[in-house]
């Protein structure tokens, strides 16, 4: 199935080489968690990542379905 | 004494003279400092119900124990007044060069009273205090004023200034510090001019004693290293300064869209800091010894907003871009150079302009009446508000007094987006539960700076709090006004505050900040002490505001009865009844909101 991976700011650079702007899709196997995807491009998985799902914060166990955006960022004070 | 100076300057601006006076060693310890010493004075020396630009009002310039300091980002000050936009308290903070210059001067705070019959600057250079006529700089923007400041007096000295917006009393006004800093909310600039006070101009060698230097030292050195470490590894916060924001509150659908009309920007990545840093950075600007550097200094190099400045950051970014439709960079830029010029506050400005656009768009207000069509994504039309804004020209005298005052005026009122008729910074509150709390209770209206929630909202800083939850947030919210009130008193930046001396948890408990400020002033402060001085402060403040008749904790019907329409927080309102009682009592304030007499007995405020 499909989904998107969103990473902003300085994360982008743990997109592949070569991505336009902060988005992909990729394909992944029905069954997958948030906690895969991240572990597959190196996003920390500990307090200093913010990492949500649709624009919801769930759990990293949380199993991804079709077409979900998984966006993630590193925490930092805002502004 | 050590760490404060323990002098203040006052400027009767009526009979143009100076005074120095010391402060009693009680009140230095039990507040703190900067804002809250000012509000101490502001509380003893003026009637809350002051007319705000009227010369019984005063106007307060505060540094902290720990401005001028060694401990990073120990370069902050606060300007206090009685506000004209909220007709309640301001307490607006700025970093640059300037507050630790002015506390260089031997001062810790500058009191400013009275009214001067012509236009005037101040000139402090230590104990030299000179009140200078400033006629012949009325009129001229900010940048020429500061130029003309340090030619005539020294050109090793900063200078805060306002701009045209500051004289001619616009309430959205700003105090501009190093050109391009601002002192931005609350209208404090229109106090300034309503004083005939242009600049003020500061220059000395007086650093701060520290009561332990060895201990002060090796704790400012190890955070310093911390902060760098973090840089190296890959900081948004450097990499594109707070213009990273927009990409993180468009995926949360808290984006402030089209005068709130939704949360979610469809230009946002041509708006966001990659897209700044790629095409209109020169470098990052730091503060002065800030290990940071957010500040962003840039130059649109060509087209119709060619220009060069500092700018803009995300609450810019959120009022000027996504809030007023405008998806093109450079205009919201270009926009910014101009308030800094003129000397306005980014977020009212912009936010003001997007309710008139809303209002034009809903045939509330005629092509006639403001003299030009005003539509959502019209960067010229915007741009020209601004400038009109600050001269109080055609539509832009109505704009000038707010978005409260004049939609009010216009017949709908609840189209502002206020709270305390201060606009809102760029959170929506209908998908930040606990920032809709923050905005109705501040103290100096709707302000992100009052005790930023959305730290663990949005950015995960400490701990991550689910923004759409109530549960919780009355106490979240009592520990970050608390925490702010307590950076805003030492001296120190928010943004390296929260993350590096306080724990790293919710408690947000203020360790190494105590630390900083027993070594600083020789007091044993433990991180208890400190808070319950916050606590102090804050609860004062709360009673200033109240004395001066703002007693409504309230949200604009916007953000209570109409659901957000798009994104991750899509049907929500921000339910402010649930979180309210719960917050009364965590602060100690009755069901109606006024600190109980216990409370008051307590912090020794009866």
């Amino acid at each position: 199935m499909k989904i998107r991976l969103k990473l902003i700011s300085t994360y982008r650079e743990l997109l592949p080489k070569g991505t336009q702007g902060n988005k992909i899709e990729i394909d992944v196997p029905e069954g997958t968690r948030v906690s895969d995807v991240m572990t597959q491009f190196n996003v920390p998985q500990d307090d200093s990542s913010v990492i949500v799902v649709n624009g919801l914060t769930v759990p990293l166990s949380t199993i991804l379905v079709e077409d979900d955006e998984v966006t993630a960022f590193s925490a930092i004070a805002g502004g | 004494m050590n760490g404060w100076h323990g002098r203040i300057l006052r400027v009767d601006l009526t009979n143009q003279t100076t005074s120095a006076e010391d402060i009693d060693p009680k009140i230095a310890r039990d507040y703190l400092g900067g804002r809250g010493w000012a509000i101490r004075y502001l509380t003893d020396e003026v009637d809350p119900m002051v007319e705000p630009l009227d010369p019984e009002n005063k106007l307060i310039f505060a540094t902290g124990p720990l401005t001028a300091t060694s401990a990073p980002t120990g370069n902050r000050y606060m300007v206090v007044t009685k506000s004209p936009l909220t007709g309640a308290l301001a307490h607006s903070n700025s970093g640059g060069d300037f507050p630790t210059w002015m506390k260089r001067t031997g001062f810790d705070l500058f009191i400013f009273e009275g009214r001067a019959e012509k236009p005037v600057y101040l000139w402090v250079n230590e104990d030299e205090v000179e009140i200078r006529s400033a006629e012949h700089l009325w009129g001229q923007d900010v940048p020429s004023t500061t130029d003309a400041l340090l030619a005539e007096t020294n050109p090793k000295a900063k200078a805060a200034c306002i701009g045209p917006a500051g004289e001619n009393l616009v309430l959205m006004a700003a105090i501009m510090n190093d050109k391009d800093r601002a002192a931005a909310r609350s209208g404090v600039g229109a106090v300034m001019g309503s004083k005939n006070l242009k600049g003020v101009v500061a220059y000395g060698r007086k650093n701060p004693v520290f009561a332990e230097e060895k201990k002060m030292r090796e704790l400012s050195i190890k955070i310093a290293k911390e902060v760098g470490a973090d840089m190296l590894a890959g900081s948004s916060l450097r990499e594109h300064g707070t213009a990273y924001v927009p990409q993180v509150t468009n995926t949360l659908g808290i984006l402030p869209t089209r005068n709130w009309q939704a949360g979610t920007f469809e230009g946002v990545d041509t708006i966001d800091g990659p897209t700044l840093t790629e095409k209109y950075l020169i470098k990052p600007k730091p503060c002065y010894r800030c290990p940071i550097a957010c500040g962003r200094l840039t130059e649109v190099p060509d087209g119709p907003y060619a220009g060069k400045g500092e700018g803009p950051e995300y609450e810019t970014i959120s009022s000027f871009g996504s809030g007023c439709g405008v998806d093109n960079l450079a205009a919201i830029t270009k926009a910014n150079y101009w308030c800094n010029e003129l000397g306005l506050d980014t977020i009212s400005t912009g936010m003001t302009i997007a309710v008139a656009m809303e209002m034009f768009e809903k045939g509330y207000l005629s092509e006639e009446e403001i003299g030009q069509p005003l539509r959502f994504g019209d960067p010229d039309a915007m741009i020209d508000m601004v400038q009109k804004m600050a001269y109080r020209e055609g539509f832009g005298n109505e704009l000038a007094e707010g978005s409260y005052r004049f939609a009010d005026k216009y017949g709908h009122p609840e189209l502002a987006v206020t709270t305390r008729k201060q606009e809102f910074p760029g959170y929506d509150p209908r998908g930040s539960q606990g920032m809709g709390l923050l905005y109705a209770t501040s103290n100096k209206g709707a302000s992100h700076m009052e005790g930023d929630v959305a730290y663990e909202e949005v950015f995960g800083v400490p701990v991550k709090a689910d923004p759409h939850s109530t549960d919780g947030k009355a106490e979240l919210v009592k520990r970050f006004q608390d925490a702010f009130t307590l950076i805003d008193a030492s001296g120190l930046c928010v943004f390296l505050a929260v993350r590096y001396v306080f724990s790293a948890d919710r408690m947000i408990w203020p360790v190494r900040l105590s630390q900083l400020m027993e070594y600083t002033t020789g007091i044993a402060y433990t991180p208890k002490e400190v808070l319950e001085a916050a606590d102090r402060v804050y609860t004062l403040e709360r009673m200033f505001l109240l004395k001066a008749g703002s007693t409504e904790d309230t949200l604009p019907p916007r953000m209570l009865n109409e659901p957000l329409p798009d994104g991750p927080a899509k049907g929500q309102v921000n339910r402010l009844d649930d979180m309210l009682p719960e917050f009364y009592k965590e602060r100690g304030w009755d069901e109606n909101g006024w600190p109980t007499e216990e409370k008051l007995k307590e912090l020794g405020l009866e």
